[in-house]
C-alpha cells in the first residue's frame, strides 16, 4: 500500500517515530471499517434498481395467455420477496448496502404489483393517481432504512405525478398539491444528513435534484396561461439562491451547492433576458391586465423574503450580497415602474451590469477566479445583448469585444500576480 | 429497542403495501361476481402507458344527457371535474343507455356507474364513464386499433362494445367485443388480413 511505503519513508528518515508510524496505520484501519464497501453499495442499488424496472417493463407486457390466478401471483410474488429482503436487513441491522439495495427492489415491486392488479381488472385510474399510490406506500420507506436510493426514487415519481397530472392527464385542477406534500416528506431526511455532514456526497446529490425537482414542479403550479410565470421564477430563484447561502453550506464547496448555482444562473438568465427592450412589450400589458393572478406572486414572495430574512438574521445585513436581493429590485421595478416606458429597461441593464460587476469584485476579493470569470460572462454578455439590440457601428462593436476580451485577460492576469505575490510572503 | 420499533413500523407498511392492491383486486372481483353485466358501445385507439403498458383508450357512445330542464343543468350544478351518478337501463338491442343523471343518489332501483363531467351547456351535460382503458398484450394493442379503423373504413359498421360489470356504483370493465368477439381473439384471428390491407 502507498500508505505504508509513506509511513516507512518517514520512519527512515528520522521524520516520524515507529510508534506514531503504529498509531497512523491504526487509525487508517479503523476508519476504513466504519465505511461501507462504496462499490458494493453502489452495485447493489444499481442491480436492484435494473432488476425492479425490468419486472416493471416485463409486466407492461400484459401476457394474454395467463390466467387470471398466475397473473395475480405475479403481481404479489416479488412484492412479498422484497418485502421479505426489507424486513431481514431491519431485523438483523444489515449494513447501508443490504438496506439502499432491498429498499430500492421494494421500491420497483410496489409499483409493479399494482400495475399488474391494474391490468387484470382494467383499473382506469390515471398515470397520476397510479404514481401517487405508489409514491405513498413508500414514503415511510425511506425512514424506516434511512434509504438515500429510495428518497430519491421518491422525489422522481413524486416530481414525475406533477408533470403527469399537470400535463399529461389533462386532469381540471388547481395545482397539483400532492407534489408539494412529497417535496415536504423527504425535506426531513434532507437536513438531517446536511446536518451531519453537509459536505458528503449523497447531500450533493440532493442539494441539486431538489432545486430540479422544484424548478419542474413550480412549473406544474404556475400554469402556462398564468400572467406572471416571468415574475414567479424570478422568486423561486431567489428562494433557491438565499437557500443556497443558508450557514449551514458555509463551508460547501460551490460546486456542491446546487441551490446556490441553479438560483445564481436563473436568476442571470431570466433578468438578462428583462434587459431588452421587447420583452417589457409583453410583460408591462399582463401587469396591467391581470393584477388578480397576484396570490401566487404574494405566496412565493412571502417564501423568498422569509428566506432573505433568515440569512439576514444569521449572518448579518453587512453579508448580502446583490444576488440575493435581485428578485426583490426586480419585483419593485416590475409593480411600481410598469406605466413609464423605458425606465424598466434602463433600471434592469444596470441591475444586471450590477451583478456582474460586484461578482467581479467579490471573484477579486475571495481569489476565486470562477467567481471573477463569472462575473466578467455577466457583464460580457450583456454587452453582446446589447450590441443586437441596438445599432451600433461594427467599428466600435468590434473595439467594445475586444475590450471585454482585454477585461478578461488583464483581471485575470492582475489576479493571478496578487495570489502569487500573497503566496510567496 | 429503537431496531424493535423500526421493525414494527415496517411490518405495518409492509402490510399496508399488500393491503392497496390485495383490495383493488378484492373489490373489482366482488364486482364481478356479483354485478350485473352491461354493454357500452366503444370506439377504441391505441396509447401507452410506462409503467402499465399497453392499452386502449375507449371513448364511448354514452357521454352526454340532454334534460329539458334548464337549470337543471346550469354550470353551477353540473361543473367540468364534478363527479355524478349515471343511471343506466338497457335499450332492446341490449346495450346500456343513460337513463338519467344525478350528483346526489336517487331512491331508484337502478344501477348507476360514477362519471365525470367534462361540459354543460344548456340542458346538455357531457360526462366521460370511469373504465376508459382496456390493457392489452403490447403486440396485439396496435393490431385492435387497425381492427377498428378498418371496421369503420369499409363502412361495415361492426359492433365494438366492452362488457362492464356494475354494482352499488363501482364498475369493472371485463372485456372489449368486436361483432361479439372478444377483441383478443379477434385481433388473433385477423391479425394477417389486418396487415396485408
Amino acid at each position: 500500500m502507498r500508505l505504508d511505503k509513506e509511513l516507512q519513508t518517514l520512519v527512515q528518515d528520522n521524520v516520524i517515530s515507529l510508534e506514531t508510524s503504529n498509531k497512523i496505520k491504526a487509525y487508517y484501519i479503523a476508519k476504513n471499517k466504519e465505511k461501507p464497501n462504496l462499490l458494493f453499495l453502489v452495485f447493489g442499488i444499481f442491480g436492484a434498481l435494473l432488476i425492479g424496472s425490468g419486472i416493471i417493463l416485463m409486466i407492461a407486457h400484459n401476457w394474454d395467455n395467463f390466467s387470471k390466478i398466475t397473473k395475480t401471483i405475479f403481481a404479489f410474488a416479488p412484492l412479498v420477496i422484497a418485502q421479505s429482503l426489507v424486513g431481514f436487513s431491519i431485523f438483523k441491522n444489515k449494513g447501508k448496502a443490504w438496506k439502499e439495495a432491498s429498499g430500492t427492489f421494494l421500491f420497483f415491486t410496489v409499483g409493479s404489483s399494482i400495475s399488474m392488479i391494474s391490468q387484470i381488472y382494467n383499473v382506469s385510474g390515471s398515470l397520476s393517481s397510479f404514481l401517487i399510490i405508489w409514491t405513498i406506500l413508500c414514503i415511510p420507506l425511506l425512514y424506516l432504512l434511512r434509504s438515500h436510493a429510495v428518497a430519491l426514487l421518491v422525489l422522481l415519481t413524486g416530481t414525475y405525478y406533477a408533470l403527469a397530472a399537470k400535463i399529461w392527464d389533462h386532469k381540471i385542477i388547481e395545482a397539483p398539491w400532492v407534489y408539494m406534500a412529497f417535496f415536504l416528506s423527504i425535506l426531513p431526511y434532507y437536513i438531517s444528513l446536511l446536518k451531519r455532514n453537509a459536505s458528503s456526497n449523497a447531500v450533493t446529490i440532493f442539494s441539486w435534484m431538489l432545486p430540479l425537482s422544484l424548478m419542474i414542479g413550480s412549473l406544474t403550479f404556475f400554469r402556462s396561461h398564468d400572467h406572471m410565470v416571468f415574475v414567479l421564477y424570478v422568486i423561486t430563484f431567489g428562494i433557491l439562491y438565499n437557500i443556497g447561502k443558508f450557514s449551514i453550506f458555509k463551508e460547501v464547496k460551490r460546486l456542491r451547492n446546487g441551490f446556490l448555482i441553479i438560483g445564481s444562473l436563473g436568476t442571470i438568465i431570466l433578468l438578462v433576458v428583462t434587459t431588452f427592450q421587447w420583452i417589457w412589450g409583453d410583460l408591462l400589458d399582463e401587469v396591467s391586465s391581470y393584477m388578480g393572478e397576484l396570490f401566487n406572486v404574494i405566496i412565493m414572495g412571502t417564501i423568498a423574503l422569509l428566506a432573505l430574512g433568515y440569512n439576514i438574521f444569521r449572518k448579518g445585513i453587512r453579508s448580502i450580497n446583490l444576488f440575493q436581493v435581485a428578485f426583490v429590485v426586480f419585483v419593485l421595478i416590475y409593480f411600481l415602474l410598469y406605466q413609464t416606458e423605458n425606465i424598466p429597461v434602463i433600471l434592469m441593464n444596470l441591475l444586471v451590469f450590477a451583478l456582474g460587476v460586484s461578482t467581479v469584485i467579490s471573484g477579486a476579493q475571495k481569489f476565486n477566479f470562477g467567481l471573477l470569470n463569472f462575473g466578467l460572462l455577466i457583464v460580457s454578455i450583456l454587452i453582446i445583448c446589447r450590441f443586437f439590440d441596438t445599432e451600433i457601428n461594427f467599428v466600435l462593436k468590434g473595439f467594445a469585444f475586444v475590450l471585454v476580451g482585454l477585461g478578461f485577460f488583464f483581471s485575470n492576469y492582475i489576479m493571478l500576480k496578487r495570489k502569487k505575490v500573497i503566496s510567496n510572503t | 429497542m429503537k431496531l424493535n420499533y423500526m421493525f414494527i413500523g415496517f411490518i405495518v407498511l409492509a402490510l399496508i403495501q399488500l393491503v392497496v392492491p390485495f383490495k383493488m383486486m378484492h373489490d373489482s372481483e366482488n364486482v364481478i361476481t356479483s354485478g350485473t353485466p352491461y354493454k357500452f358501445k366503444t370506439r377504441p385507439i391505441d396509447p401507452t402507458d410506462p409503467f402499465r403498458g399497453k392499452y386502449i383508450t375507449l371513448q364511448y357512445k354514452m357521454r352526454y344527457f340532454i334534460t329539458s330542464d334548464t337549470t337543471f343543468t346550469s354550470l353551477t350544478t353540473f361543473a367540468p371535474g364534478d363527479d355524478i351518478r349515471v343511471y343506466i337501463k338497457n335499450d332492446q338491442a341490449g346495450f346500456a343507455v343513460v337513463d338519467t343523471i344525478s350528483k346526489k343518489p336517487l331512491d331508484m332501483n337502478t344501477d348507476f356507474v360514477m362519471a365525470k363531467v367534462t361540459d354543460s351547456y344548456k340542458g346538455k351535460v357531457m360526462f366521460e364513464l370511469p373504465f376508459t382503458r382496456f390493457y392489452m398484450e403490447e403486440t396485439k394493442a396496435y393490431d385492435a386499433e387497425l381492427a377498428y379503423r378498418k371496421a369503420n373504413r369499409r363502412r361495415l359498421r361492426k359492433k365494438v362494445y366492452s362488457l362492464v360489470y356494475v354494482k352499488d356504483g363501482k364498475s369493472v370493465l371485463d372485456n372489449v367485443f368486436i361483432d361479439d368477439i372478444p377483441i383478443k381473439k379477434y385481433v388473433e384471428q385477423t391479425k394477417d388480413s389486418l396487415l396485408t390491407n
